[in-house]
């Protein structure tokens, strides 16, 4: 089981984390002769709080995505209310260790947000944590996670 | 304005009553169509594109009771 180690931040724990444009979506650009924009390299910070994985609109533009679905969010801003939120289909690549292999999503939803003035392009939210083993050593504030 | 997917969402809404025996499932929407439910997010992606290219289409997981997602952290949405 491959095991990262994030830095720890004042934001909190980030990894890094690359995004690209969905295995679906990558078939159909390549079928229609159509460029595929290069993968996005994103620090991406380690949300327990958030239900789902989001990305900055600097991903979303530089992958050319449109919105597949849409979701209501709720927030602290939003109170008891909750606004609709677009979501995108993309490819998520978490890189392993040297010499492990990566963790890959083929098709995740994420959700557009503005990130990027908080110091990172992505959160990555329990979605994506349900699918591994996120370990937080209090005493030595390191954080750990293994899929 | 026009609001991407709205038409596909009002379908959604229009259609969810016959949906519910596939709660779970993904819907796959186009314009004011259901194309079909699928029983992974990413098989009705692949339709989607593969039917539709790059053309707008909704992916919509059949829920009876609308699925909020939750953050505790204040985040801004943006909406295209």
């Amino acid at each position: 089981m491959p095991i990262i180690v994030a830095r720890f931040e004042a934001a909190g724990p980030l990894i890094t984390s690359v995004f690209g444009v969905s295995l679906p979506r990558f078939n159909a650009l390549t079928k229609a002769s159509l460029t595929v924009p290069d993968l996005q390299p994103a620090d991406a910070l380690i949300d327990t709080g958030a239900s789902g994985t989001c990305v900055d609109p600097e991903v979303i533009k530089a992958l050319g995505l449109t919105p597949t679905g849409t979701v209501p969010v709720r927030t602290p801003s939003t109170g008891q209310g909750t606004h609709p939120a677009e979501q995108y289909d993309v490819r998520l690549i978490i890189p392993g260790p040297p010499g492990e292999a990566p963790l890959i999503i083929q098709a995740l939803p994420v959700l557009c947000m503005e990130l990027k003035v908080q110091g990172f392009r992505a959160l990555i939210g329990r979605d994506v944590l349900s699918r591994c083993q996120l370990t937080y050593f209090g005493a030595s504030t390191l954080v750990t996670l293994a899929y | 304005m026009e609001i991407p997917l709205e038409k596909e969402l009002e379908t959604y809404k229009r259609l969810l009553p016959t949906l519910l025996e596939q709660e779970g499932k993904f819907a796959l929407i186009h314009d004011s169509e259901l194309t079909g439910v699928y029983g992974d997010y990413e098989k009705a992606l692949n339709e989607g594109y593969e039917k539709f290219g790059t053309t707008p289409f909704l992916v919509k997981r059949i829920n009876a009771v609308e699925q909020v997602l939750n953050f505790t952290r204040d985040v801004a949405t943006c909406l295209s």
